[in-house]
Parts: C-alpha cells; sequence; structure tokens
C-alpha cells in the first residue's frame, strides 16, 4: 500500500514516550512491577540462585516448573543479591492485547530507573503493536552496557501468543542489549533448540527446582520441624520435592499434635498432593481465615480494604499480613496489595462452590461496588459482569461517560465482548443505552433506534442526576442522526449535549475526550450531508483540533477526511490530499485497527487521483475504501464513494456503470444537495456522451446545489451541447467571492477558453488556455484538458503554451529530431499517467532521495550523507523541482513510478 | 470426541468439582476422569486447570467412540 508508506514518510509514528499511559487511559498498576517479597519461612537456595547467575551472560532465560515449583521466589532472591536494577513485570491474560503487553513492558523498564529513550513510540492500540515500534524497542538496546535485566513472571499466560513472537523478535534485534529471564508454568513458543545450541539460554526446569532432601530438611527446620533422615526422603518421595506439597506439609505438620505421626499419616494417603494439603490446611486455620480465603479467591488481587467489603469484617489487615508471614496462600504484591498463589487461586475456587453454591456472584457483586469506587473501570466492569449484575455495569460504563468507548476502536472490542453476555432481562435507560451504542456501532440502526428510543423513555421517567445518561443519549442520538442523514435531529442531541454538560463533573469530561469529538464529529457530517459546508466545518474543525491521543484519533481522522472532502468540492485537491494523508497518517501514528474509521479520506484520495488523471491509483483507493467500510452505511461516506466511483468510470468511459455508481446506496431523512448535484452532473454528462443533447441540457437548468463546482461542471456540459451563451452566463453568475479552488477555476477557463475557440478568437483562447495550465500544473490536474477534448490540442502544442504542458501534462522538450509532426502530436488523449522526469537527478540528489525512502529526516540524512542540512534542504529543492512534486512523500512516490528508486 | 485423564492421586470430591463436565474413578493410587470434549480448545483448557490445580497428569488418551 503505497499510499501508507508514503504517508508515514513524513512523519514520525507513535507517541512520544514521555507522559506514558495505558493505552485505554487507566493509571498503570503499578503492583505490576512489584517484586514479589519472600516470607520468613522462604529458604534460599544457593544451587539455584547461582545457576540463575549464569542469567546475567545469556540473553535468555527460562525458569520452567510446574505451579507451586517455588520459581517465582527463586528469582526475587536471587535479584535480591544482585547490585543492579532489575525489571519486573507479572505479565496478565493479554493473549489478545499485545500493545497492553508492550506498553507495560516498556513502563516496567521505566519504573525501574533503566528507560528506553524518548524515541521509542509507545503502542497506543491494546490489541496491536506495529512492527517498527517493536523494531525501535530493539534498536535503543542494542548496545546497552549493562543490558537491562528484564524478568516476566508468569509468561504462561501469554506464552502461546503473538507477544512470544514479538519479544523473540525484540530479542534476536537488540543482540546483546537484554537479558530476558521468562518464568513459567509451560514451554514458551520460542525458538529454544536455537537459543540452546548456540549456548544463549539458561534453563532452569521441574527436575532443577524439585527439593533435594537436605533442603527439604532445612525447610521444615524453617518450620520449626526436625525429621529424622529417612523420614525427609519418603516426604521428598511423596511430594517429588515439590515446594508447594513440602510447604503445606510443613503448615499441616506444624499445627498437628504429633507432627511426626502426621507426616507418616500423610505418606501412606494417595491423595493427590495439593487438593489433600490444602484442604488440610485450610482446615486448621481459623473460620475467619478460611472464609477470608474462600472469599478473595474470586479476584486477582487485593488489598485489605477490598477484602473488608468482601467479608463484612474489618480485619483482613492482620489476617493478610499473618497469612503472608506464614507463606500460605498469599503473597505480597507491594503498596498493600496481595494476591492468592496462583495454584491455590483455583482450588479454593472449586472449594468456595461447593461450600456456598451462590456465594460467587455477590462476591463478584460487592469486588465490583468496591471496585467502581476505588479501582478502575475495566476491573469494575469485569466483576459486575461476573455477577451478572447488568444494571450495575450497564450503569457504571454510563455514569462513568464511557460509552464513547464503544466508537473510538480501542476497547470497542472489550466492551462489545463483556456485554454480549448481558441477557434481555436488564431493563432501565442504562442497559438500553448499552444496547443502543452496540447496534450503532455494527451500523444496526433500526435495532439500535429502537433501544435509544426505549432509552429515552425510560431517561424522562428517572429521578436523581441522570446528566451522564443525557450526555450519552445525545451521542447516540448524534450517531443516529448522522447515519440516518437527518441534521435536525442531530442539531438536537447537540443542544441536549450543550445543556447537561454543566451539570456533569469536569473529571469526568476531562477523562473521556473522545465523547465531545465524536459528538461534533457526527454533527459535523450529518450537516455535511446537508450541505451545509460552513457550520459542518466549524464542527469539524473544532473536533479534529480535540486533544486526547489515542482516545480521539478516530474522530479526529474522521473529521479531518470530512474537512478534506469539503475542500475537495470546494475545487482545492492539494488541499484535500493534504488533509486526507494526514487523518491517514494520524490513525497510523496510533496504529489503531485498521477497519475502525469510514475510509472517507480514501474516496477523497481517489478523487483526487481521478482528477490528476491517475485511474489505476483512483481505482486501488477505492477498493481500499471499500473493504475498510463492508460494514458501514453511512451517508457521507456513501456519497464520497459515489463520487469518487462515478469520475472514475466517467474518466475511463464506462458510461453506465458511471450512472450506476453516481447514486449513494443510502436511505436519509434528508437528501444532500451535493450528492444530487453530482448525480445531476453524471447523468447529464452521460446523456450528452450518447448524444441525447436535450437531455443532458435540461436535466442542467435546475441545479440542486450553487456550488462552484456544479456550476462550472453545468457550464462545461452545456458548451459541449451548443449553448454557448447559457455557459457563459452560468461562469457570470458565479459570486465573486465564492473563492473556489484551481479545480473549479481551472475548468471554468477551459470553458471560457472552448468558447472563444469556438467564436475564433484564438487569441483570448490561447491566453485562457495559458491560464488554466498555471493553475493546473502545480496540482498536477490533467482530467480537465483531457475532458476538454480534440479542440484544445493545437493551443496545447503551439509554442508559448507548451512549455506550461510540458513535463506533466504532455511529454517535455522532444528531442529536435522528433519536433516534426510527431512532436505536434499532444498527448492529450492518454498522457502518460506520471510525468517524464525533465532533468537526470544528479548523484548526491540521488543519495538524499533514497534517505527520504527510508524514512529518514532531513538531519538524519544531513548526518548520513556528511553533508549540511542548508546543504541537503537545496539538495530537496532542485529534487522536487526536477520531480515536479511538492513534498517528500510525493517525491518518494514519484520516485517510485519513475522506477528511481 | 471422547477423552480420558489420568491423573496421580485420588481426588477428593472438592476438588472433581473443578471438573464438573467429566465423570470420575478411582483406581490404584489415580484418578481417571472421562467424558466428551468438545474440541482442541476444550481439551488443551482441561490440561491447563489440571496444572493450575496442582495435578500430575500421567496419561491421557482419546477413547474409541
Amino acid at each position: 500500500m503505497v499510499v501508507s508508506t508514503v504517508a508515514t514518510g513524513d512523519r514520525t509514528i507513535g507517541v512520544p514516550a514521555e507522559g506514558r499511559v495505558d493505552p485505554f487511559g487507566d493509571p498503570f498498576l503499578r503492583t505490576r512491577f512489584a517484586v514479589p517479597s519472600r516470607p520468613a519461612t522462604f529458604l534460599p537456595r544457593r544451587r539455584l540462585t547461582r545457576h540463575l547467575g549464569q542469567a546475567l551472560r545469556t540473553p535468555l532465560t527460562m525458569v520452567n516448573g510446574s505451579a507451586g515449583a517455588g520459581k517465582t521466589l527463586l528469582v526475587a532472591d536471587w535479584i535480591a543479591t544482585l547490585d543492579r536494577p532489575v525489571t519486573w513485570l507479572t505479565v496478565e491474560a493479554e493473549e489478545q492485547r499485545p500493545g497492553m503487553f508492550w506498553a507495560y513492558f516498556l513502563q516496567a523498564l521505566d519504573a525501574s530507573g533503566t528507560p528506553l529513550s524518548d524515541r521509542v513510540h509507545v503502542p497506543a492500540d491494546p490489541s496491536r503493536v506495529s512492527r517498527k515500534v517493536l523494531s525501535e524497542i530493539a534498536e535503543d538496546l542494542v548496545g546497552r552496557d549493562p543490558a537491562p535485566l528484564v524478568v516476566l513472571d508468569e509468561f504462561d499466560r501469554v506464552s502461546a501468543s503473538r507477544i512470544a513472537e514479538q519479544l523473540e523478535f525484540v530479542l534476536q534485534h537488540a543482540g546483546s542489549g537484554l537479558r530476558l529471564v521468562l518464568v513459567t508454568r509451560n514451554e514458551p513458543m520460542f525458538s529454544l533448540h536455537r537459543h540452546r545450541a548456540a549456548g544463549a539460554l539458561t534453563e532452569i526446569r521441574d527436575a532443577e527446582l524439585a527439593f533435594t532432601p537436605e533442603e527439604a530438611a532445612a525447610l521444615l527446620e524453617l518450620h520449626g520441624l526436625s525429621l529424622p533422615g529417612d523420614a525427609v526422603h519418603a516426604l521428598v518421595e511423596r511430594t517429588r520435592g515439590w515446594a508447594a506439597g513440602l510447604r503445606l506439609c510443613a503448615l499441616a505438620a506444624q499445627e498437628s499434635p504429633d507432627p511426626q505421626a502426621y507426616l507418616k499419616e500423610f505418606e501412606a494417603d494417595r491423595s493427590t498432593v495439593a487438593d489433600f494439603l490444602l484442604a488440610e490446611v485450610l482446615r486448621r486455620q481459623p473460620r475467619e481465615t478460611q472464609d477470608l480465603l474462600l472469599r478473595v479467591s474470586v479476584l486477582d488481587r487485593f488489598c485489605p480494604d477490598l477484602v473488608n467489603g468482601l467479608t463484612h469484617r474489618t480485619d483482613a489487615g492482620r489476617i493478610l499480613a499473618e497469612l503472608h508471614r506464614d507463606n500460605a496462600f498469599v503473597e505480597q504484591l507491594g503498596q498493600g496489595w496481595y494476591r492468592l498463589h496462583p495454584l491455590f487461586g483455583e482450588i479454593l475456587q472449586t472449594h468456595l462452590r461447593v461450600r456456598s453454591p451462590g456465594l460467587e456472584a455477590d462476591l463478584h457483586r460487592s469486588a465490583a461496588q468496591w471496585l467502581r469506587r476505588r479501582g478502575t473501570l475495566p476491573e469494575a466492569l469485569a466483576h459486575g459482569a461476573a455477577a451478572d449484575d447488568w444494571d450495575f455495569t450497564a450503569g457504571a460504563l454510563v455514569d462513568d461517560l464511557a460509552i464513547g468507548q464503544f466508537f473510538t476502536g480501542l476497547r470497542s472490542d472489550e466492551l462489545n465482548e463483556l456485554f454480549s453476555r448481558m441477557g434481555p432481562e436488564a431493563v432501565g435507560p442504562a442497559p438500553e443505552l448499552v444496547r443502543a451504542a452496540r447496534d450503532l456501532a455494527q451500523s444496526d440502526l433500526d435495532r439500535g433506534m429502537a433501544h435509544l428510543h426505549h432509552a429515552e423513555a425510560g431517561l424522562a421517567g428517572e429521578a436523581g442526576d441522570p446528566a451522564a445518561a443525557q450526555l450519552s443519549w445525545a451521542l447516540l442520538e448524534a450517531v443516529a442522526a448522522r447515519l440516518t442523514g437527518s441534521p435536525a435531529r442531530a442539531e438536537q442531541a447537540a443542544e441536549t449535549a450543550d445543556e447537561v454538560r454543566p451539570e456533569i463533573p469536569a473529571h469526568l469530561l476531562d477523562k473521556h475526550p473522545e465523547l465531545p469529538a465524536l459528538l461534533l464529529t457526527h454533527l459535523g457530517s450529518t450537516r455535511l450531508w446537508a450541505g451545509r459546508y460552513e457550520d459542518a466545518r466549524a464542527a469539524l474543525t473544532e473536533a479534529a483540533e480535540c486533544p486526547g491521543g489515542a482516545q480521539t484519533v478516530l474522530p479526529r481522522e474522521e473529521s479531518m477526511g470530512h474537512l478534506a472532502l469539503i475542500d475537495y468540492l470546494n475545487g482545492w485537491p492539494g488541499r484535500a490530499e493534504h488533509k486526507a494523508l494526514a487523518a491517514m497518517t494520524e490513525t497510523e501514528r496510533f496504529s489503531l485497527p485498521q477497519p475502525s474509521g469510514t475510509g472517507i479520506e480514501r474516496l477523497v484520495l481517489a478523487a483526487v487521483a481521478v482528477d490528476r488523471n491517475e485511474l489505476g491509483r483512483a481505482q486501488s483507493l477505492i477498493d481500499e475504501a471499500d473493504e475498510l467500510a463492508l460494514e458501514i452505511q453511512d451517508p457521507v461516506q456513501a456519497a464520497g464513494r459515489a463520487l469518487a466511483a462515478a469520475r472514475l468510470q466517467l474518466a475511463r468511459g464506462n458510461t453506465r456503470a458511471a450512472v450506476a455508481s453516481a447514486t449513494p446506496a443510502v436511505s436519509t431523512a434528508v437528501a444532500s444537495p451535493w450528492a444530487e448535484g453530482l448525480e445531476r452532473v453524471v447523468a447529464s454528462a452521460v446523456h450528452l456522451a450518447e448524444g441525447r443533447t436535450g437531455t443532458a441540457a435540461e436535466l442542467l437548468r435546475q441545479l440542486p446545489d450553487d456550488r462552484p463546482a456544479w456550476v462550472v461542471e453545468a457550464a462545461r456540459l452545456r458548451l459541449a451541447a451548443g449553448e454557448t451563451d447559457a455557459a457563459l452566463d452560468l461562469l457570470d453568475s458565479l459570486p465573486a467571492e465564492s473563492r473556489p479552488g484551481p479545480a473549479v477555476t481551472v475548468r471554468a477557463a477551459l470553458v471560457r477558453a472552448q468558447a472563444a475557440a469556438q467564436r475564433g478568437d484564438t487569441e483570448t483562447a490561447r491566453r485562457l488556455v495559458a491560464q488554466a495550465l498555471l493553475g493546473a500544473r502545480r496540482e498536477r490536474l490533467r482530467r480537465p484538458f483531457i475532458d476538454a477534448g480534440r479542440w484544445i490540442r493545437p493551443y496545447l502544442a503551439a509554442a508559448p503554451v507548451r512549455p506550461l504542458a510540458a513535463g506533466w501534462l504532455v511529454p517535455a522538450a522532444a528531442p529536435p529530431s522528433t519536433a516534426g509532426p510527431a512532436g505536434s502530436r499532444p498527448a492529450v488523449a492518454g498522457p502518460p499517467p506520471a510525468p517524464v522526469v525533465v532533468q537526470e537527478l544528479s548523484e548526491r540528489e540521488h543519495d538524499v532521495l533514497r534517505g527520504l525512502a527510508q524514512m529518514m529526516s532531513t538531519q538524519e540524512i544531513a548526518a548520513d550523507l556528511y553533508l549540511s542540512v542548508n546543504t541537503v534542504k537545496t539538495h530537496l529543492k532542485s529534487l522536487y523541482r526536477k520531480l515536479a512534486v511538492n513534498r517528500r512523500s510525493e517525491a518518494v512516490r514519484r520516485a517510485r513510478d519513475l522506477r528511481l528508486l | 470426541m471422547r477423552y480420558e485423564i489420568r491423573v496421580d492421586g485420588h481426588m477428593s470430591d472438592t476438588l472433581a468439582e473443578a471438573f464438573p463436565e467429566l465423570e470420575r474413578v478411582v483406581m490404584s493410587g489415580q484418578t481417571v476422569l472421562f467424558g466428551s470434549v468438545i474440541d482442541e480448545a476444550h481439551l488443551f483448557g482441561l490440561l491447563a486447570r489440571c496444572q493450575s490445580l496442582g495435578l500430575h497428569v500421567v496419561e491421557m488418551r482419546r477413547m474409541p467412540e
């Protein structure tokens, strides 16, 4: 896809590293960067820490063992002996969210005081990360001394995913600049054999992690148990040296009146080790501790206050501290947060279900309520959904003003997934708003509007403070207005939003910049559809300038795309192209999922390409836009597609196809004047081409829109239909203050030129053709000259005008030998899509061009070529001149077309 | 698909609740979990569940229909 490579050539991709936030805009969970602390009964094992010491010399280290084998604490113990910063990251189940993983990876490096440089961009989309960002990370690590040591704990949670592959890519390209330690329960999807063969892997596996009888004896000592050698042997045999098993043994034996007898009993028992021991140890805990352990099993991590909320007691702080001290069940994450040992979490949850069926939902509900007050919204939503409490969950989303996230492409998949479990029994405004948002986001208008209607009715009867719900409703109403092309509805929604906004706490509005940005975009889009260009421009400009990084990138992109369309309709293809490319660059900067916008900017680019007679490019842009907009039913998008496709078909001479494409396939509340204007002009052009002059002229008598673009088009067609005076009157009727762009003025000049040529006024015609060429040259507007027809050929070939057309419209200065009859043949019938290079590039210009193609900045090129920045700029200028372009992205594209690269 | 998963040790009734979709029979120091498995994803899910419960999988095999 040439467009995007070029579009990114000018600017850097991604978000600057400073001011990092989690891609969802939530604060990073600092507990994930904390090295778990070792309890007092932890037994340091020198043979293992010595082996781990080799990790400093190999790029990859893997501590791979079953649950409860003591992996995490072993690595934590080793780290404590090191005299250097270590980066710790506890991996979460981010199978589907590589962007989130890498954001945390970078933040973890930051938190450990070994940050990467600001040049490295942070992935803004939780669900993906671009190769470029990975390369940046790897490049930044190359040559670091000492190499950052990164521990990824619980790596099994992602080991089979794309993340493993990405991690290996970074490791491979970071040279010796990264030391990676994976703590995992299962084999990661790395090419371990290769690392092994190269001696680049330090590996500690289950067999090595298993306790030796000596170590087991020492561990039991720590618990105050002294056993004869053969008893320890038997115990190690029974537990296979499994750390968790031994620890539970010790705990259970401690509590029993005759520890030795108890351990004998355990040896003889044939139950599964963890199951038996856990039940034993749990049974020996005080009742309130048992209760606490069962209840917290529904949580990933917890702090005393949250646990008090679940147990309806006040002593969680003390109990958790004791449990941690005894090394039973809980691990400390720092900052007052704990988690259950992953092994026991599962078993405890099973016990909870057996002992207190039905309690699980209540616990999730209490957790959700606590997290709603003190934690992050996603956690609250997850527990609310687990409790099947949809009034609460939908209410939390709406009250947090987060409903716009269904439309920003960032969290929409996750929210959709979460709320897909919501059954029809949940009623009330909030669930209805959520249903409406889901349906509208998937362009299911009928269902969406029905839910929206229910929500509105519910809100009217609502007491209390429904401002957030009102604002959410206004946003969805604006979406519906846009999709149905009803400006009155959109204005009404915007008014409602303005009314309720002052009632909403400022921190909520600050947290959700996407909401106003989306609202303005929909308002602007609806206004544009209705032909209210200046009002549309006002709303869209405001939307395009909204702050908010990744959260608002989609509405900003869309607004830019719409603004590009307005420029195009005003006859400014250059400006339109610039805005459309900027819109696409913006989306790529944040590496958003591609099918998130409507693709309007691609359609504008396609229309611009038709004006330049780059028909192949126009076609591929339309195809790309179609792929993006498969599910979308958006009036402006449909009309934009009609515009680009109909013009392309006309340019190719497919009149039937042009008529078929000119009608946007949407049904709307009001008609769009510009969409109709286009339809009219295309139909008229087709009638004319097929010889029905009268019908063609008739169609143009009443234009639905007084856009200069259509007026000039109409004038051209009427001139071609033989109505010269009517054509000139039309042009004269254009208000002087409308100031249309070159695409309009060039065509107007050509109509006048043709009229003059018909009168026999060659001098005026030539002057007007020259004027048109001057206006068109910079924008490379070839289409108007091709559409003009045969009469223009002699003018383009004539001496005083020819230089203006040479190089971009007709072949450049032909060699003298062909200057005869062949040289006078103008290329208008089918000019080459790319112009001929006027002048050979110098060697230095070639070097600079290659730098451009590698997306290097001017400074980087200067450094690379040992030139001053100013010299590079001089080369750039002459390069642009020779390639007849204005920007570096165009230069690269043109150079590729001409096979200079 | 029907599978049986053989794990070391006798599983308690409580722990067996972690596999509500499977039947269970205890024999000679081992527990055999068996029943129909929906697809590969389910199968790997069962294995992961064994792992997170600290069970030793001794054998796993597909049974004739």
